[in-house]
């Protein structure tokens, strides 16, 4: 296959680059450009703070704790090219710099369309929070000394590991877009799983984490650390024209995934559905389309999947204790609003004007939202906490009590949340290819950033008052969390039953 | 029908304005319909034909002016308005993951049909899309998807029948289908409003025509007035 991969091309696609991050800038308005450079001071303090104060906490603590985490160092690097090729797996080799609708009247080429899902891959609240977590671990294990020169490795690990993603998240989806490869797909990820569960029932894992060649990493941030310099600045130099060569070789496997027919998304678009008895009732009627809207779309069914398996795995090979279980639904109930609940009506797409000129209250297609978003969360939510339970031996009542409670009102803050923000701020997006987000990438890292905060800090309360030893006080403030999401839901329908806000709503939805 | 209830006007809009931030899509337009009568919108992209479809179809509310559709307050009794209206949107119109018989009978269900299936195949039949029935939209050409939209504005037989841009992008049968689906209406007395940058297939359709440029309404033409070379030479005539 030829590949066309030439230095013409590769400048040629960096300046093609720079035009397309452009024509993006161009359609920001005032506010939006002062929230992005906000945002970017926010990110740029917390990975300092990340990396600085873990360093001088080091002392306060009388190191303590780095006999604990300095063994596992090179699993979590490890761990981070690991999840970082599931997230460009999962989302069709990389999320898209200009939706693909909107690029097709432009000649971007697959080498830019590669440099833009590299660029995109760091906006992501899980690659931040594990880079954040890798650097604050390290500069923790290694101390204040040549902070800076210790720092060096990790970054150069995430540059590289983000590329290594890339080309494997490109391949995949190459070999899911040829002959019958969503099967081969589904059984290349089965047959991953299958060897990770044979590792953990055996034992093994630890063997094999243990000659992991992230061991590297971690001694070349010592030797920054150390101050030998000379091997420092050979691993450097080494690891420095790896991601190099990976970045630029990773076009060429983007190229053969661009180039081939999107099978997945046609063979749903092209398949027969069988026609279903009439509903029962008008809220019946509105289910059925949202659920087929959810289940019918690529993005939407690849993330569901991930997002009910991968946690719950996480869970089952961590061995976590139920405490910590408690944290977990929050964390995928804020995954699954990602999907589409951020910006909801985007589910109808064009026919936004259509269905709201069917003789129904405005009422019902946002119960119709609440009700499917809430199935959505709570099946995932639930998927995780089985698998996570499997290694967990048995929980006490309260641990019981404080995980349905914070299920349930992580649940209930989020569908809060998203509703709100899709009345608020909604998005003509098409959720048809598996690269898809419901609203622009930076947007997308405000919302999962709130959510994650939100959510896990909500699961942390209730893991303490599992400790307590009185289910009431957690059954009580359960309550009183949930009246106060279905307030803010309530004035959130009510803002939705206007005709000015839904008009402007669908009339952004459609276009 | 007698002659007092065609004088009757089904649509009815005086001095509608629209306005969206700040920018005017539509500056007092006035427009009468009449029942067993079709009547065209015509006018240049941002005259405002859209915008006034939508005010009709109760999907956008009114800034200002009067509008009254059967009789029914837009800005009073949307939903009464929805019930009484087929609509057929200038874009899209279709929930893309859902397939044509599934908006059938979502469409079906929240106006109170029964038996409606019969209805329902004929017309796939006619606009050439039996066999794409249980497929999802998504997979549509833009001229199915078109032809899809008239269907589902006209298969409840609405009083009010509301068409943007029908025929944009429909090949000879959906236009032929669609044009029936306009007599019909008429026939059994119907009030019809066809918005189109078609002129020819406008007069096909439709008695009369509205021409509106720039949001408001410039002039109010018979049919016979835009037929043909002398038709076109007037229409152009009142589009600068």
């Amino acid at each position: 296959m030829p590949t066309g991969l030439s230095w013409t091309e590769l400048d040629r696609s960096v300046d093609d680059l720079r035009a397309v991050l452009r024509f993006r800038g161009a359609s920001l308005e005032a506010r939006s450009r002062r929230r992005l450079r906000v945002g970017a001071g926010v990110v740029l303090a917390l990975t300092l703070a990340a990396i600085v104060v873990p360093a001088y906490l080091r002392g306060a603590l009388h190191e303590e704790h780095v006999g604990q985490f300095l063994p596992i160092l090179p699993s979590l690097y490890l761990g981070f090219l690991f999840l970082t090729i599931l997230t460009a797996s999962a989302s069709g080799g990389g999320r898209e710099l200009v939706p693909r609708d909107q690029a097709v009247a432009f000649p971007v080429s697959t080498t830019t369309d590669h440099f833009g899902a590299l660029l995109m891959a760091p906006l992501n609240v899980a690659w931040l929070m594990q880079a954040w977590a890798l650097l604050g671990l390290t500069a923790y294990v290694l101390g204040p000394a040549h902070l800076w020169a210790s720092m060096l490795p990790v970054l150069v690990w995430l540059a590289l590991a983000t590329a290594l993603a890339q080309v494997a998240g490109w391949l995949l989806e190459w070999v899911r877009r040829g002959p019958h490869g969503i099967w081969i797909a589904r059984g290349i990820t089965a047959a991953f799983f299958l060897l990770l569960a044979a590792l953990i029932l055996t034992h093994e894992l630890t063997d094999v984490l243990d000659r992991s060649p992230t061991v590297r990493i971690l001694l070349a941030a010592a030797w920054g650390a150390g101050g030998s310099w000379w091997s420092l600045a050979r691993f450097l130099l080494e690891a420095v024209l790896a991601t190099a060569v990976v970045v630029v070789l990773g076009a060429v496997p983007a190229r053969w995934a661009l180039h081939r027919t999107q099978r997945e998304e046609l063979r749903l678009e092209s398949g027969v559905q069988p026609a279903r008895n009439n509903p029962g009732s008008d809220l019946v009627a509105m289910l059925r389309v949202d659920r087929a809207a959810i289940w019918r779309s690529v993005p939407l069914r690849r993330g569901l999947v991930v997002l009910a398996f991968m946690p719950g795995l996480v869970a089952f090979s961590g061995h976590l204790e139920w405490r910590m279980i408690v944290i977990l639904p929050g964390l995928v109930v804020s995954g699954g609003a990602l999907l589409f609940g951020v910006n909801t009506w985007c589910l109808d797409g064009r026919g936004a004007l259509w269905r709201d000129s069917l003789p129904a209250s405005p009422n019902l297609a946002f119960i119709s939202r609440v009700v499917v978003l809430y199935e959505v969360l709570l099946f995932s939510a639930g998927l995780t906490i089985l698998l996570a339970a499997l290694r967990a031996g048995t929980p006490t009542a309260d641990e019981v009590v404080a995980l349905v409670c914070a299920t349930v009102v992580v649940a209930a803050q989020v569908v809060r949340a998203s509703m709100t923000w899709s009345v608020r701020r909604p998005f003509a997006v098409d959720l048809r290819s598996a690269r898809a987000t419901p609203a622009p990438p930076v947007v997308m890292v405000g919302y999962s950033a709130r959510l994650a905060l939100s959510t896990t800090v909500t699961g942390m309360v209730f893991s303490g008052l599992a400790l307590l030893g009185d289910w009431r006080f957690t059954v009580l403030l359960a309550l009183t969390m949930l009246l106060w999401s279905s307030y803010r839901l309530a004035r959130t329908a009510t803002a939705w039953t206007n005709p000015q806000v839904r008009s402007r709503i669908v009339a952004v939805v459609a276009s | 029908m007698t002659q007092g209830q065609q004088s009757i006007p089904r649509i009815d809009v005086r001095d509608l304005c629209v306005r969206f931030g700040s920018v005017d899509a539509v500056r007092g337009i006035d427009l009468q319909a009449h029942a067993g009568r079709a009547t065209a919108l015509l006018g240049r992209n941002g005259a405002g034909k859209s915008t006034t479809m939508r005010v009709l179809a109760g999907v956008i509310p009114p800034t200002s002016g009067d509008v009254l559709v059967d009789g029914i307050d837009v800005r009073r009794d949307p939903l009464a308005v929805k019930r009484t209206i087929g609509y057929c949107p200038d874009v899209g119109g279709l929930v893309p993951r859902a397939t044509p018989w599934e908006h059938l009978q979502l469409a079906a269900r929240l106006r109170r049909l029964d038996g409606w299936e019969d209805r329902a195949h004929d017309l796939l039949e006619r606009f050439d899309l039996g066999a794409a029935a249980h497929r999802v939209t998504a997979g549509f050409s833009h001229g199915m998807g078109r032809r899809m939209s008239v269907i589902l504005a006209c298969f409840h037989r609405p009083s009010v029948l509301l068409l943007d841009e029908p025929f944009d992008g429909v090949d000879p049968v959906g236009v032929e289908a669609t044009l029936e689906v306009i007599a019909d209406a008429r026939a059994r007395g119907a009030c019809v409003l066809v918005s189109t940058h078609l002129r020819d297939l406008a007069m096909q359709a439709c008695e009369t025509a509205l021409v509106l440029r720039g949001g408001s309404t410039v002039a109010s033409l018979s049919a016979a007035e835009l037929v043909g070379e002398e038709g076109a030479v007037a229409y152009r005539a009142l589009l600068d």
